[in-house]
């Protein structure tokens, strides 16, 4: 078990990146449960808008103001314009209205008035513009129809509330899926880079060590020695993979007891496998210690920026997608992306996931394979 | 001495591949995944067009308003194309439904009704284009009951009909004349990465600086205790070879400017003297990052390097390079982080000066990273003057 | 003997729980090869850092050419070169620059430095690799570098702490001669190193040190006399019984007697005819044996018996 022993020595050396990037996980785990991140998932449908209202809060004005706070979700906290700017940059806020001086009295008088808008011009932002042209429309042609100011707000109430019968037949709730699939999405960058830092620097310590060792240790032989090796690391990656899977059960509780978080679980499992070969395979390649760190973070940001684990895989143009096809993150992503929406587990919903899955597996073998022929001619070359 | 020192120290950067890996190509590479990243982020926010279904029966048929109006939204060859409309049987839309080809579909009978087979913003627009139509349909009816109730005669309802459902239409094709949109042109989301990327490659400029300046101390290498047995002033060796690390650092900085702007096409604005001048703060608050870690942290030189690429890739993250939303959340519950993370003055600096009329915020974050570099070089100061030590 | 270039009175310096250098006090004197010896640990290394300045000290004083050493002393600094124990250059120069750096913190005249910094190669033999970097250097040209950069300025003070650790014998040689020359040049030199031939062949004076205090100090020869055992004698013998060597342990001189895969090692405290004695005694009970020969002590059966023989970290 000297290898293992050995092995423990090096880990430990290496704590330190290991620990920043589950820092990095929870953060971005954590912040992502406190913001309803709005791009990937949105239920409620209620945008964020801020009323900047310079009328008098009267008559057909104060209509307008219910209207909105009835449909969406009213903000009042920010009082100057660069707190505006601010939260309307992040998302934070998706409209701002700014009701003029005699709105009401211009309005009803057919002036025409002008309501200014900020808007983030995302979904959310057109939705809530939608919503304010609607209702402006409506009340336009009221007020063309109605002289009366009650009458057309009756007509005009009467219409708004008239809604469409809405029947929703997934059962999902899609927002805590959605948040397990961001989480999960993060350890794309977390599991490939923990295992290739960690992986490529014990494969080079050994690598370097190996002639000396191989005399001290002379009663182990080459396969036996190579065999504790792979085990060492592999027992590493599984307890990593285990680490980041307890964390996933502390953060989302029992949403992980269900099929859908059977499927998350058993996804990393196997896109771990996969990083374990990847991390193999430059084990074998590198020469020189000092390159393992820039490795590790171009391959693993690298595949997290293209596949889609840190930007929501929709906002990726296609042929992104389309390189981030040769890359095992993609699948892994994909299978997590298609897991949310996952209703009834039958092989028919599941295809999908499980040509992810063969995919994943094909990469594993064809890498394991280039490691095989690579780490031959290096040996062949050493004689 | 001061320019022979300087020299080789200079030498010895440019020869340095590692060195340069992180702070000319690391931050290229990392921009070239950012643009491939986010080069459509923008559009994709916008709408797109929706898989929907429609139940064919007597009503649709004979509802004017719903057959005209999806009809002209699910034009192909018009620009304000909203839906891709399948006209189908309930059975084929529930089966579509089950397998996700469309999102949802609208059923006429008495009441429309929309089933849908999730929440979303696609559902939700779909919903909303129905209530649109139904209130079409409340538009019309009380028109007509105005007219009716108004005029007694009715010899001429077939054409009023017809006036008024034109007339429904118009008002509700008619583009909106009453809002005015007065959002920031600059609304680019993308930047904020990029600004994360100058604010990471300034402080990756703290390898060059940390070494240069272990070299020069004895504590730190035997190469620092070679040159401090020499007959050479410390400062005049620590202040040259400090200098060399941030002209290389800038000249990284450079590259960066020149392949963002003329290969990835970014648009640093109106205040590219600005941008320029917060950049080379900011490097020089990486400088002192790379001086202060150099100096203090009695350790080998890889350490120190793990030390300096963790320190800023904490600090890249909290200031938005993984995901823009951390930033906004990081000022917004724990705002002393980024009051003192280095890469959030300098991407906080560079977006307020994109973002807002005034410039506060811009010098704010400039005075920030002032007092940064300040404080650490202070720091490194203090440890600096010791020229004999208690141990090697 | 000349006068005194460096002269330490004194010294004292204290880690936490542990007497680095315990009341030192020695000089080394003009035109001389001081060997400063002594096991691993023993504060030479520590001694020297102290003497340049390197190192804070807690007693003592530390005078070079009758001046107060201080890390400001840059008149001081500009007579002295120092090799250390570990390779100190860097790898992004190649080895023409790197002693032209190393050299440059020392003189600033462009022309004199360039003289200078040929002779160092020279004096190494790395002639022909002026151009190479320090990673495509072996191990013995690697020392012979990391000389030259220590002592390109022409130093009246010469530092060598265990220069040739792990260096292959041609390398040696160089590096030996290149040493002797330098003192006929006219510098002083402490050396310091765990080969006892080395410094039998080079030094003229040896100090011998050992937890932080000197043991013994004089030349090789006074060194020699100090030590009780005088003479070793050497038998190439195959089969001795175990009473023969009982009976030549009682022999009148006889410090010690040792017996391994046939061969005998008998040391001797002092005396004459040791060798005569021997070869009667086993002529005597009809022994025979193939070899014998008569030794004097080296230094390091000197060094061994002063320093102990147990095993150290």
């Amino acid at each position: 078990m000297i290898v293992f022993r050995t092995f423990l020595k090096i880990l430990k050396s290496c704590k330190a990146p290991i620990i920043l990037y589950t820092v990095l996980l929870v953060f971005f785990a954590g912040f992502n449960m406190e913001s309803n991140d709005s791009t990937s998932n949105f239920t409620a449908e209620k945008p964020d808008l801020l009323i900047v209202n310079h009328d008098e809060s009267f008559g057909f004005t104060q209509h307008l103001i219910d209207y909105l706070e009835e449909n969406t979700n009213v903000v009042t906290t920010l009082d100057n314009e660069d707190q505006i700017n601010d939260a309307l940059f992040y998302r934070n806020l998706n409209y701002v209205i700014y009701i003029p001086e005699h709105f009401r009295e211009d309005f009803l008088n057919h002036k025409n008035p002008q309501i200014q808008v900020k808007s983030t011009g995302d979904y959310m932002g057109s939705l809530t513009e939608m919503m304010l042209s609607q209702y402006l429309r409506l009340a336009d042609i009221y007020n063309t129809i109605f002289e009366d100011e009650d009458e057309m707000l009756e007509h005009l109430s009467k219409s708004l509330s008239n809604k469409t019968k809405v029947e929703v037949t997934s059962k999902l709730d899609t927002n805590q899926l959605s948040r397990i699939a961001t989480y999960y999405n993060f350890l794309n960058y977390c599991i490939l880079a923990g295992c290739v830092y960690v992986v490529c620097l014990i494969l080079f310590s050994f690598k370097k060590d190996t002639i000396r060792k191989r005399t001290i240790v002379s009663s182990m032989n080459y396969k036996s020695y190579n065999r504790q090796l792979l085990f060492s690391n592999s027992l590493f990656v599984f307890v990593l993979w285990l680490f980041y899977v307890l964390l996933s059960f502390l953060l989302f509780g029992t949403s992980m007891v269900t099929l859908h978080g059977m499927f998350y679980i058993l996804n990393s499992l196997v896109f771990s496998i996969c990083a374990l070969a990847i991390a193999f395979l430059i084990g074998n390649l590198i020469y020189n210690r000092e390159v393992i760190n820039g490795i590790v973070n171009v391959i693993a940001l690298g595949s997290s920026f293209l596949c889609g684990a840190f930007v929501p895989i929709d906002f990726l143009p296609d042929f992104v997608l389309k390189i981030a096809h040769v890359l095992p993150s993609y699948w892994y992503i994909q299978t997590n992306e298609s897991v949310k929406l996952i209703e009834e587990f039958d092989f028919l919903h599941l295809k999908p996931v499980y040509f992810n899955w063969l995919m994943l597996l094909i990469f594993f073998l064809l890498i394991i394979m280039i490691t095989n022929v690579i780490s031959n001619r290096m040996r062949k070359k050493e004689n | 001495m001061f320019f022979h020192n300087f020299k080789y120290a200079l030498k010895k950067l440019i020869r340095n591949r590692m060195l340069l890996f992180w702070t000319f190509a690391f931050p290229i590479i990392l921009g070239t995944f950012f643009s491939m990243a986010f080069s459509d982020i923008e559009n994709s926010e916008k709408l797109h067009v929706i898989d929907i279904a429609i139940v064919e029966n007597d009503v649709f048929e004979n509802n004017l308003l719903y057959k005209e109006t999806f009809l002209a939204l699910g034009d192909k060859n018009s620009d304000e194309q909203l839906f891709s409309i399948q006209y189908v049987d309930l059975a084929q839309a529930e089966e579509l439904l089950s397998k996700d080809e469309i999102v949802g579909y609208l059923f006429l009978d008495k009441t429309p009704q929309i089933v849908i087979g999730a929440n979303g913003i696609n559902e939700t627009i779909f919903k909303y284009v129905v209530e649109q139509i139904g209130q079409m349909e409340d538009v019309f009816q009380a028109s007509l009951e105005n007219k009716l109730r108004d005029s007694k005669d009715l010899t001429s309802l077939d054409s009023w009909y017809v006036e008024l459902y034109q007339q429904t239409m118009e008002y509700f094709n008619k583009e909106q004349a009453m809002i005015q949109d007065i959002s920031s042109t600059h609304l680019n989301y993308t930047m904020i990465e990029y600004y994360t990327l100058i604010a990471m490659t300034c402080l990756y400029g703290g390898i060059l600086g940390m070494n240069v300046i272990n070299q020069c101390l004895a504590n730190m290498s035997s190469n620092g205790k070679r040159t401090s047995i020499s007959p050479s002033s410390k400062w005049k060796l620590i202040f040259s070879s400090a200098l060399a690390g941030y002209i290389v650092q800038v000249f990284g900085l450079l590259l960066l400017f020149l392949y963002t702007i003329f290969v990835l096409q970014v648009d640093y604005g109106s205040h590219f003297f600005l941008v320029v001048l917060l950049s080379l703060i900011g490097s020089f608050a990486g400088l002192s990052l790379g001086v202060f870690i150099a100096s203090l942290f009695p350790s080998n030189e890889n350490t120190k390097f793990g030390i300096i690429i963790s320190v800023t890739m904490l600090g890249c993250f909290f200031s938005g390079m993984m995901g823009i939303t951390m930033k906004y959340v990081v000022d917004q519950s724990f705002p002393l982080v980024n009051y003192l993370n280095p890469a959030n003055m300098i991407t906080d600096g560079l977006y307020a000066l994109y973002y807002y009329n005034t410039l506060d915020r811009f010098c704010f974050n400039l005075v920030s990273l002032f007092l940064f570099s300040f404080v650490l070089i202070l720091i490194s100061i203090f440890s600096l003057r010791r020229q004999k030590y208690d141990s090697i | 003997m000349g006068k005194a270039v460096v002269s330490v009175k004194k010294l004292t310096k204290q880690y936490k729980n542990l007497k680095a250098i315990d009341n030192l006090s020695f000089d080394v004197f003009q035109g001389e090869i001081l060997g400063l010896l002594g096991p691993n640990g023993s504060g030479k290394s520590t001694t020297i850092n102290c003497i340049l300045s390197l190192l804070n000290f807690s007693k003592g004083s530390i005078q070079i050419f009758g001046k107060e050493m201080d890390p400001s002393a840059y008149d001081l600094k500009r007579e002295i070169g120092v090799v250390f124990q570990d390779v100190a250059v860097f790898d992004e120069l190649t080895v023409f620059e790197n002693i032209d750096y190393f050299c440059g913190l020392y003189i600033s005249d462009k022309q004199t430095r360039r003289k200078y910094v040929e002779d160092a190669i020279h004096l190494v033999g790395l002639e022909e690799f002026q151009k190479f970097y320090p990673k495509q250097l072996s191990g013995g040209l690697l020392r012979r570098l990391n000389i030259a950069c220590g002592v390109a300025h022409k130093p009246k003070l010469i530092i060598l702490d265990e220069p040739t650790v792990a260096v292959d014998p041609q390398s040696r040689n160089n590096i030996l001669d290149g040493i002797r020359f330098l003192r006929d040049q006219g510098s002083t030199v402490i050396y310091t190193t765990h080969y006892m031939e080395e410094v039998e062949i080079l030094c003229d004076r040896v100090i011998i040190l050992d937890r932080g205090k000197v043991i013994a100090s004089g030349t090789i020869d006074e060194l020699k006399k100090l030590a009780k055992l005088e003479e070793k004698v050497t038998v190439e013998v195959y089969d001795l019984d175990l009473k023969y060597i009982e009976e030549i342990k009682s022999f009148r001189n006889a410090l010690e007697v040792s017996y391994h895969n046939g061969v005998l090692l008998v040391t001797y405290k002092k005396g004459k005819d040791n060798l005569v004695e021997i070869m009667e005694y086993l002529k005597k009970n009809k022994i025979c044996y193939h070899k014998i020969f008569s030794e004097r002590p080296t230094l390091n059966d000197v060094f061994l018996e002063l320093t102990g023989k147990e095993l150290r970290d």
